[in-house]
């Protein structure tokens, strides 16, 4: 890979980010607290410093190989639909999130003022403030920790692959022949177990940073504490005259990346290379806001407000009653 | 034929108002599983909405706001008018046995109260599953309100418990049909869930113990007699 020539300047600058990147991550390890008590974690990928080398995706292969499925053969077929997930022996794949990868890193080319400028971007589960995924998993399989990972149970969860429906990116991958549904009916519900980034829930609970983090060579991922990568996010964009996505996605999520180009060119340019298909394994950047398990204001307000109504309504209707009785009573 | 009022305008309202929302409620829950892909559901016509987790989503809260609404509304008025007719007896357990046996072997039944000893054992049934599917359905609205995060283990017993509740309420919504269906005798109180009222001629056949309620009570059997008198309608 050819390295491009740095000026004293910009090699100043860049070490001063570094160190402060480098002290906010130190300063930030996580440690066992209690969920009341515990802080949610971020990370912050600098798209202007990663430049596409893999190293992330390696270290976590390497770090979360322990958690990968071991299916039984041959895979039951999905009925009735034919389909069944089997990434067992294609384990080395790496351009596509699937059930043993579960980083990637997607390369763009961006025209920008007559030049084309390469962009690598990191790719995992954006552990969402209010992830849907988790939020209308229909049995409870997939949750979030107080550490604000989003962690799938790989001991209950089906395999129905809503979490990769409804998440805004499409992370989750399925495979087959592995998990609870093969003790139920395999073959007719359900169809394997989901897998995804879980932040190395591991690695946090015993007070370490993720592996991707501790594993790029170019100081592009910072790992901290939600508030504090917010801040230095914002400084970064600020600094570079750049943008943020994951701040405000989906209601904001864990995952923040800086660039110095528009993330709407990013995901333009995503889309034209295949991504964005929700079962292709391709996240692109969408821009939105919109959560798809946010319910709006006035239903939870209903909801809220329907006992109180019912006893409301309940108490008029036998007063009414009551006095209707004791009124015809009294005529007679 | 000489009618007797069964049921006032609010308890049929609350069953109807509780048997469309329940079946919203179990329709939009089962596409959530998700199966409405899967099995093809949302390729039938006019189905295609139901592979839309948003949108089902968003129809379950409605209906659960409303089956709430009922629920509360139905606990709260039989405990201020202090109507426990339909709650269990000591004993019920034996009565429903005698009163399903008489039913197939078309012998006589034991007399009845306003509801059958099976109906209140049906109804200890539904509100003890109702009571848990609104409870876990709570704990579910909560956590998925943004910034909330509860405890994993609490979300997988609430998703666990509001799944197999909602599981053993359709069997018994099953059998509630079925009663109906299997029974010719059942059928007379069909009507009473329409116009609140049913056949004088059945109520005495099958529920001496109920019209001997209301004709004699032991505080006030004047004014009982006078209500008795009220609640009977000559419908030709």
């Amino acid at each position: 890979m050819q390295q491009k020539k740095m000026s004293r300047r910009e090699f100043l600058r860049k070490s001063l980010i570094a160190g402060a990147a480098g002290a906010v991550a130190l300063h930030a390890k996580p440690s066992h607290a209690s969920p009341n008590t515990q802080k949610k974690y971020a990370m912050m990928i600098d798209l202007t410093k990663c430049t596409g080398c893999e190293s992330c995706v390696l270290a976590c292969r390497e770090e979360n190989r322990h958690k990968f499925p071991e299916p039984v053969h041959p895979i039951p077929v999905n009925w009735p639909t034919g389909k069944y997930d089997d990434w067992s022996d294609k384990r080395e794949v790496r351009d596509r999130l699937t059930p043993y990868n579960w980083t990637i890193v997607q390369t763009v080319e961006i025209l920008r003022n007559g030049q084309i400028e390469k962009i690598n971007i990191p790719r995992h589960c954006m552990h969402c403030d209010n992830p849907p995924c988790a939020n209308l998993c229909p049995f409870g399989a997939n949750t979030q920790t107080p550490e604000g990972a989003v962690v799938i149970d790989d001991s209950s969860c089906l395999g129905g692959a809503k979490c990769q429906a409804v998440c805004p990116w499409g992370i989750p991958q399925r495979q087959g022949g592995v998990g609870l549904y093969m003790k139920i009916a395999p073959g007719l519900l359900g169809g394997g177990v989901m897998y995804k980034c879980d932040f190395c829930h591991h690695r946090l609970t015993a007070g370490k940073v993720p592996a991707c983090v501790e594993s790029c060579p170019n100081g592009a991922i910072t790992f901290g504490t939600k508030e504090e990568i917010i801040k230095l996010a914002r400084e970064r964009a600020k600094e570079i005259n750049g943008y943020i996505y994951g701040d405000k996605e989906n209601g904001g999520t864990s995952v923040l990346y800086v660039s110095h180009i528009p993330f709407s060119e990013i995901n333009e340019a995503l889309i034209k290379q295949g991504a964005g298909d929700k079962k292709s394994g391709k996240p692109a950047m969408p821009t939105f806001t919109d959560n798809p398990s946010d319910a709006p204001e006035h239903l939870v307000k209903s909801l809220a407000l329907a006992p109180l109504a019912g006893l409301l309504t309940a108490g008029i209707t036998a007063y009414k009653t009551f006095t209707r009785e004791g009124s015809k009573h009294e005529n007679d | 034929m000489k009618m007797i009022k069964r049921h006032d305008f609010s308890a049929i309202m609350t069953h109807w108002l509780v048997a469309l929302s329940t079946f919203t409620l179990f329709f939009t829950g089962f596409v959530q599983l998700p199966v409405a892909k899967r099995y093809f559901i949302s390729t039938l016509p006019g189905l295609s909405w139901s592979a839309d987790y948003s949108f089902t989503l968003k129809l379950h809260y409605l209906a659960a706001a409303v089956l709430t609404f009922a629920l509360f509304f139905h606990l709260a008025s039989k405990i201020i008018t202090r109507d426990f007719d339909l709650w269990p007896r000591r004993g019920d357990i034996r009565e429903s046995y005698l009163i399903i046996k008489s039913l197939i072997t078309k012998k006589p039944e034991p007399p009845s109260d306003k509801y059958l000893a099976e109906q209140r054992l049906a109804y200890a049934y539904m509100a003890f599953n109702f009571l848990l599917i609104v409870l876990t359905g709570m704990i579910k609205v909560y956590k998925n309100l943004p910034g909330i995060s509860l405890n994993p283990k609490l979300v997988w017993l609430a998703t666990t418990l509001h799944n197999i509740s909602s599981f053993l309420l359709g069997l018994g919504i099953f059998a509630h049909l079925l009663a109906f269906i299997l029974f010719r005798e059942n059928r007379n109180l069909i009507p009473s869930m329409f116009t609140g009222k049913v056949s004088l001629e059945y109520a005495e056949h099958r529920h001496p113990l109920w019209l001997k309620r209301i004709k004699n009570n032991d505080n006030d059997q004047q004014e009982r007699s006078q209500i008795f008198k009220q609640q009977i309608f000559d419908e030709g």
